[in-house]
């Protein structure tokens, strides 16, 4: 188990104003899975994300990344969390706009180490066929080759865990497709867990679970006894 | 530093306009310096060229040159290593061609003041002659030149000139002390021969040494201090420069709020992927450091070479040394305006950035 969530709720304001934003959930996910979490806006997706992203803890439960329970760990300790074992994409593209492709990549090798090798790095970029753009600012490429280069970035520091926060939401139906393999493709090459946090229900085809957010409750749909199966 | 520099390098435009402002207040910084400088040394240089620790004025006088009279036996008694006596007034030389403002200076030829002559005969050897200061030459003075004085008829010849001889912003005519007696008190002489404006000592001791009543010691630098607009003229170049310094922590401050908060969404999503706020922080004030260190150091040349075309009549006087420290105060001010930048970056939540 690579990230799990146990009874994790998280509420903001208190008294008459109190907002369940994430109901008390229970969610589990493997290397080399790929999981979906589907729901309407405003359903508490974002906040599953930021929860499950070490961005923020939780108010009740517990949130496990690889064995560390982040309750407890204060925002530095979570920063350096989300260094060593989470990779984003999100919806804005999350490039630096003054860094080449290439030194996106190098930024990650200045502030961690155990990244991947120039050996892995060349066959990560001709897997997400970047190769050509590697002396391209963010500003040159087009949308689907900037979220190319976010999915590599995301990759390139070998998380344990990958989110993906609408990855095809500026996108057309052919490009979303595309990236969506891709994703496929690295969650089971690189045995990573893979959480993509999307409104596309035509996405679902490429996932192993899907997980449906509904006014801060989540819940296990499609693959309900793969998904019982893998926690006992 | 990797950071900084990529962003510098992707961004030269806006980045040549911060450091271009840099430039130009760290080159008004060194120049009034030079010129702080130079308006200092056209009062003290004289001074400064005799290496005296001490001068003895009469109480009365109020630390003021002019405005002391002193019986110049007092200089052997007083119990010193080294001693000068000076007697000074001010007059018009006139060669003839020329009027200048100057200050003459009798001395006794035997003590320590007497002036190293870079041009001309050191011996005052004709009556009335003087050596004089060598930024007369500029005014059109030389060697041989006759010179009316505006409050006698006694006429003064060029035998010399030598260098670092102005005081109090006038050009020194040093004299034989007995030449200058005569000019200065005419049918009194033989009664007033004796009286001089001070006397300077060369004594680290000058501090113990036991006085004749209604005279006062000071120390030299307390001495030029007193000379009049001297310390006003000084304090207000360096208030301006001061002024400048809290202006540039202040261009830099506004200008690199301004970047920062234009960043504010970036700097997110950096600190969301776990990048930490140290990093991003360094990374601010390894840019402010770049770029006020090439703001400086073009400055720095860039005054050197504007010095040199300046016409003489410029009282400009760079001082290396001090235009170093002042380079070195201008870029930690720099950094100190990146700390608004830095107390932003510290503040941004990652959260915000990935819309939670």
């Amino acid at each position: 188990m690579v990230l799990e969530l146990r009874n994790a709720k998280k509420t903001f304001g208190e008294g008459n104003t109190l907002v369940e934003a994430m109901k008390e959930t229970n969610f589990l996910v493997e290397r080399g899975e790929l999981v979906a979490v589907i729901g309407p806006s405003g359903s508490g997706k974002s906040t599953f994300l930021t929860v499950a992203g070490a961005l923020q803890t939780p108010s009740e439960g517990e949130v496990i990344i690889n064995g560390k329970e982040l309750s407890q760990l204060n925002e530095k300790q979570r920063s350096k969390i989300r260094l060593q074992e989470i990779g984003f994409i999100l919806q804005a593209s999350n490039l630096v706009p003054f860094l080449t492709v290439d030194q996106q990549l190098e930024l990650l090798n200045k502030v961690k180490k155990d990244n991947m090798t120039k050996d892995e790095q060349r066959k990560l970029y001709e897997d997400l066929g970047i190769t050509k753009l590697r002396k391209n600012y963010p500003s040159d490429l087009s949308g689907g080759e900037r979220q190319r280069v976010a999915i590599a970035k995301a990759l390139f520091s070998k998380p344990a865990i990958l989110l993906a926060d609408e990855p095809t939401a500026s996108l057309d139906s052919d490009r979303a497709f595309e990236v969506m393999e891709l994703l496929r493709n690295e969650t089971k090459s690189n045995q990573t867990a893979t959480i993509v946090v999307t409104h596309d229900i035509r996405l679902i085809q490429y996932v192993d679970k899907v997980y449906k957010m509904t006014d801060g409750v989540l819940k296990l749909e499609s693959s309900a006894e793969m998904a019982l199966d893998s926690t006992e | 530093m990797f950071l900084a520099w990529s962003e510098i390098k992707k961004n030269k435009l806006r980045f040549l306009l911060i450091t271009s402002i840099l430039l130009l207040v760290s080159f008004l910084v060194f120049f009034l310096s030079g010129l702080a400088n130079g308006l200092a040394s056209m009062n003290r240089e004289a001074i400064d060229s005799w290496k005296v620790d001490a001068v003895l004025l009469t109480e009365e006088s109020d630390k003021s040159l002019y405005e002391s009279a002193l019986d110049r036996k007092i200089a052997d008694e007083l119990d010193a290593k080294e001693t000068a006596v000076i007697s000074q007034m001010g007059a018009i030389a006139n060669n003839g061609d020329t009027k200048q403002n100057v200050m003459l200076f009798g001395i006794d030829r035997e003590e320590f003041i007497k002036p190293e002559v870079s041009e001309g005969d050191p011996t005052f050897y004709v009556q009335n002659g003087v050596v004089a200061s060598d930024v007369l030459k500029d005014e059109g003075f030389k060697i041989g030149d006759t010179l009316e004085l505006s409050s006698t008829d006694t006429k003064l010849t060029i035998v010399g000139f030598t260098e670092k001889a102005r005081f109090n912003a006038s050009p020194i005519l040093y004299m034989k002390l007995n030449d200058m007696q005569k000019i200065k008190y005419g049918d009194a002489y033989t009664m007033n021969k004796d009286l001089v404006n001070a006397i300077v000592i060369r004594d680290k001791d000058w501090a113990t040494l036991s006085l004749p009543d209604n005279t006062e010691i000071i120390e030299t630098e307390t001495f030029i201090e007193s000379l009049p607009g001297y310390t006003e003229q000084n304090l207000t170049l360096t208030y301006m420069i001061y002024f400048l310094f809290v202006i540039s922590a202040a261009i830099v401050a506004i200008f690199l709020y301004v970047l920062t908060v234009q960043k504010i969404s970036m700097f997110g999503l950096m600190k969301a992927q776990g990048i930490s706020s140290a990093y991003l922080a360094r990374s601010v004030i390894a840019q402010t450091f770049i770029l006020a260190l090439i703001g400086v150091v073009l400055a720095f040349g860039l005054t050197l070479l504007a010095g040199s075309f300046l016409p003489n009549g410029v009282p400009i006087m760079f001082d290396i040394p001090t235009m170093i420290i002042y380079g070195v105060v201008l870029i930690v001010v720099a950094i100190l305006g990146a700390v608004i930048s830095v107390w932003t970056i510290i503040r941004i939540d990652p959260l915000e950035a990935i819309g939670g």
